[in-house]
């Protein structure tokens, strides 16, 4: 081939990749602009439903109910970033702080989780969990996301410790799942810790 | 297209040369997630619509594409399509897309699709291909479903989430975990495999 033919070929081949490209990546652009706003607001379902599942509250099947229970009952405390650090739950007729959901990090087997933290005015008894980000083993430490499992710890309260099988016989014990040590270790953990803190830093202010 | 080359491909798919236990490809998704047969579901069907029309636009697009950036293209089209398969499933199914987490982005790296667009696409027609890309994708689901319906059943005593068997069972959480997908993909060879290759001469 001529030294002529090589260019015209090489500079088609740019061509060809560059056209390909941003003819896909117009396509993924729209697909994602005309999906965006609703990926957010089932995001911001998904927290809504944990907090409010989180501070023993029924949870309502419709948005617009869950919308509107969430705006009444849930006040969000920020950072000075503007991050959400924690919520405040109201009491239904005084408006006064009756509650509290934390956030919870903390390393799981194979990713972070990250779960709500319901509590009483107290910081000692738990209302209820929720997790909000868990990338568990399915089948074995994903088993936290079931109900029986979170539904444990409702009324219970910190620091915790596991039983590994049968009924957890102190209010400070919660079962842990056969064959997901490591997540359930894990769980008590966030929960242990969070808990901690926020007494240390709540409690000051009153 | 002729008929017949379409019943040669999917028998060559479906059993002959099936991708998962005779090309024994995308071995890495068999392994995570057949433990629950819902996430198995969502996984074959995003698999069955990216091999099908990733190998039909390559193989549209294969009088035009140069042969040595072909890879390039092809690895393109694939992640362009799973990228369409994950922004669905967040919008309409957040549930499902929540519990699948970083597995549908692994779509991109199953070889069962790069394989069928090299191997197949890029010398047949778009229509075949597309045919060839549907059958590879229930080759690989109809597999991956059979074990994860006993991993499921053997694992967590359930199908589909729902308890079938009595307190009587002990789980086996080896199941669950990967090891118990290399015995089940090996016993599911072995059984396969067994007859087919004494059919042989």
């Amino acid at each position: 081939m001529s030294e002529k033919g090589r260019i015209k070929k090489g500079l088609f081949t740019v061509f060809f990749m560059f056209l390909v490209t941003f003819v896909f990546i117009s396509i993924l652009s729209l697909l994602h602009v005309l999906t965006r706003e609703r990926i957010k607001l089932n995001e911001s379902l998904v927290l809504k439903r944990a907090v409010l599942s989180a501070a023993d509250l029924a949870v309502p099947e419709a948005p617009g109910e869950v919308e509107s229970l969430y705006s009444d009952r849930v006040r969000e405390i920020k950072d000075e970033k503007g991050n959400i650090s924690y919520f405040e739950i109201l009491d239904p007729e005084s408006s006064e702080r009756a509650g509290y959901v934390l956030i919870g990090r903390g390393p799981g087997l194979w990713g972070e989780i990250v779960a709500m933290i319901g509590t009483e005015r107290d910081l000692g008894t738990i209302t209820g969990i929720e997790f909000t980000k868990q990338n568990e083993t399915p089948g074995l430490g994903a088993r936290i996301a079931e109900k029986w499992f979170k539904e444990q710890f409702r009324g219970k309260r910190t620091p915790f410790s596991t039983v590994p099988e049968g009924e957890p016989a102190d209010e400070t014990e919660f079962q842990a799942i056969t064959g997901a040590s490591t997540t359930s270790a894990a769980v008590m953990k966030i929960m242990n810790v969070s808990v901690d803190k926020a007494k240390r830093e709540l409690r000051e202010g009153g | 297209m002729k008929l017949y080359k379409v019943k040669q491909v999917l028998s060559d798919d479906l059993g002959a040369n099936n991708p998962v236990f005779v090309q024994v490809l995308g071995i890495c998704s068999t392994l995570a997630v057949t433990n629950v047969l819902a996430n198995t579901v969502v996984m074959c069907a995003g698999l069955i619509f990216t091999t099908s029309l990733s190998s039909f636009t390559v193989s549209a697009l294969r009088k035009w594409i140069p042969s040595r950036i072909r890879m390039m293209v092809e690895t393109l089209v694939i992640a362009s399509y799973v990228i369409i398969v994950d922004i669905v499933l967040q919008a309409l199914l957040p549930d499902i897309s929540r519990q699948l987490g970083p597995y549908v982005g692994l779509i991109i790296t199953n070889c069962i699709i790069m394989g069928r667009a090299e191997a197949f696409a890029l010398s047949n027609t778009s229509g075949l291909s597309l045919v060839d890309g549907l059958a590879s994708g229930l080759g690989y689901s109809y597999v991956l479903l059979i074990i994860a319906f006993f991993r499921e059943l053997l694992g967590s005593g359930s199908i589909w989430g729902i308890r079938v068997l009595g307190d009587w069972w002990t789980n086996w959480s080896i199941m669950v975990m990967a090891p118990g997908a290399f015995f089940m993909l090996a016993a599911f060879i072995w059984i396969v495999k067994g007859p087919l290759q004494r059919t042989k001469p």
